[in-house]
């Protein structure tokens, strides 16, 4: 049955796989040349994307395409990701879940509590890094308006950090349990398909999953 | 100057490459003999040729509003109301070329900054990746960003000049001797000689400014009115490592930890519970 193209059920339509990418390349993008301007060890780094000045004029440029893309992803799924009862419970078994102990982890729907939060942690960070990061592009500005600006910049370099690590140990997450943990998982970020067998252990309550009758259609790409 | 010569170096984690042992050498700039002649701004600007910026009146003696990539010595006059009286103070305002820079350490690249074994401190430009942390890490507001090259620019102490055995271009034009250059120590021994003078001239408070929040500086001022630091523009207690870049060196090691954790924890799931793909489950298995 799986080997069946009906098998295939569709998850993401083409502009979620698109914003999807927009926004994993240009944090890892950023991420890596910010890793170089944190880490005298890792400056090479800055290599990437032409050398030291040329990272540090692209570095900001790279931010604004992923405050967008991020803003995009914001409005695509911000409906689908509030949480609920059920990504509570879910979320309460996510030990089952990495143990791979499904029969302890409540149905998902189309996204479980993880991702859920994973979401939202993301979008605060998205907002965080922006703030932040405006006002390091822009010192002179941010000189001329507040009194106290070093103390203000030098603070904003600590939260500017801070919102990175917490996103880089998140992307961490994300790219391991997309890309290894999970086979077959990736795939919906590629084609936009995920099998029928995926969907059913992933997400036993999202609908397409629990109909077996039901050919894929138009509106599961939403 | 030599690579010999450089005792601290921005953004790196290895040795700093000075063995040379040259003399500390320091500027002691006396307030109280200065007549606001402005001939050192002048001298600066000749000897690093920096290119002439147009001004303006502006109800002043001082020549610009503000320091810039072109000015890295400006002439401040202030005019301040101290005990019922109005005091004219003028100041060199230019780099004190601290011991401990706080724009050297808050630098994230590579040899963009470095000090000298004599004390100076120098902008490596080719090195300067133009993010202006230096700018934000100087507790004196010195470091200027040119738009145009972005990159940051600073006084250097005529460090060409100082390599060749010669004084810095302030020092050699001043006509009253307001800017004294010697070794640190020599210096620091005139300054209090100089604070004794002002004490027997009637001066309550007059005070030798080598704060020791930067481990003290390559330029010294003899503050007559040592009580009104504000007045003269210079912070009473300068650091070079303020609480959010303090957290942030040690938020650093912490990260590299946490991120290292990350990815070997990845590591030992994908090896120890291993990946698990629905199709190795059973149909009815859930």
């Amino acid at each position: 049955m799986t080997t069946e193209p009906a098998a295939l059920i569709h998850r993401f339509n083409a502009a979620q796989r698109l914003i999807h990418w927009a926004v994993g390349i240009s944090f890892t993008v950023l991420f890596l040349t910010g890793l170089a301007f944190s880490y005298p060890s890792l400056f090479w780094l800055t290599n990437l994307l032409g050398g030291g000045p040329t990272a540090r004029a692209l570095h900001p440029w790279v931010g604004l395409v992923f405050s967008i893309s991020m803003a995009a992803t914001f409005s695509m799924w911000m409906r689908e990701m509030s949480l609920d009862a059920t990504d509570w419970h879910w979320l309460r078994a996510i030990r089952a879940y990495a143990q791979h102990q499904t029969a302890d982890v409540p149905p998902a729907g189309k996204y479980n509590g993880g991702q859920k939060l994973f979401f939202w942690a993301q979008t605060v960070l998205g907002v965080v890094l922006l703030i932040s990061g405006l006002a390091l592009w822009f010192p002179n500005t941010v000189a001329n308006v507040v009194p106290t600006a070093s103390t203000l910049l030098a603070s904003m370099r600590l939260v500017h950090y801070a919102a990175t690590l917490a996103g880089g140990l998140l992307l961490t997450m994300h790219v391991y349990l997309g890309l290894f943990a999970f086979p077959g998982t990736a795939r919906g970020m590629i084609d936009g398909k995920v099998t029928r067998a995926w969907a059913t252990m992933h997400h036993s309550a999202w609908e397409p999953a629990t109909d077996a009758t039901r050919v894929p259609k138009d509106d599961d790409r939403r | 100057m030599s690579t010999l010569s450089i005792k601290r170096i921005s953004a790196t984690a290895s040795p700093a490459p000075g063995i040379r042992s040259t003399p500390e050498y320091a500027k002691l700039v006396d307030i109280s003999s200065c007549i606001g002649c402005k001939g050192c701004e002048v001298a600066c600007k000749e000897w690093n040729d920096l290119k002439v910026e147009p001004t303006a009146n502006f109800g002043s003696y001082q020549s610009h509003k503000d320091l810039s990539a072109h000015t890295w010595l400006l002439m401040r006059f202030d005019e301040v109301e101290m005990s019922g009286r109005v005091q004219w103070l003028i100041k060199k305002d230019a780099c004190l070329h601290c011991e401990d820079p706080g724009c050297l350490s808050a630098c994230p690249a590579p040899g963009a900054i470095v000090q000298y074994e004599n004390g100076i401190v120098d902008i490596n430009h080719e090195h300067c990746i133009g993010c202006q942390f230096c700018v934000t890490g100087c507790p004196f507001d010195i470091p200027r960003f040119d738009k145009e090259t972005k990159k940051v620019y600073k006084c250097n102490m005529c460090v060409d000049r100082v390599e060749a055995g010669l004084e810095p271009a302030c020092v050699k034009t001043c006509p009253t001797h307001a800017i004294s250059w010697g070794s640190k120590e020599d210096m620091l021994s005139l300054a209090e000689h100089k604070v004794d003078l002002l004490k027997d001239r009637g001066f309550e408070n007059p005070v030798t400014y080598n704060p020791a929040g930067v481990g003290g500086t390559h330029m010294m001022y003899v503050v007559p009115h040592g009580n009104h630091l504000a007045d003269y523009r210079l912070p009473a207690n300068p650091t070079a490592s303020p609480l959010p870049l303090t957290g942030l060196g040690v938020l650093k090691r912490i990260g590299a930890y946490l991120l290292g954790v990350g990815v070997l924890s990845s590591l030992v799931h994908y090896l120890t519970i291993g990946p698990q793909a629905a199709e190795d489950l059973h149909p009815h298995d859930h």
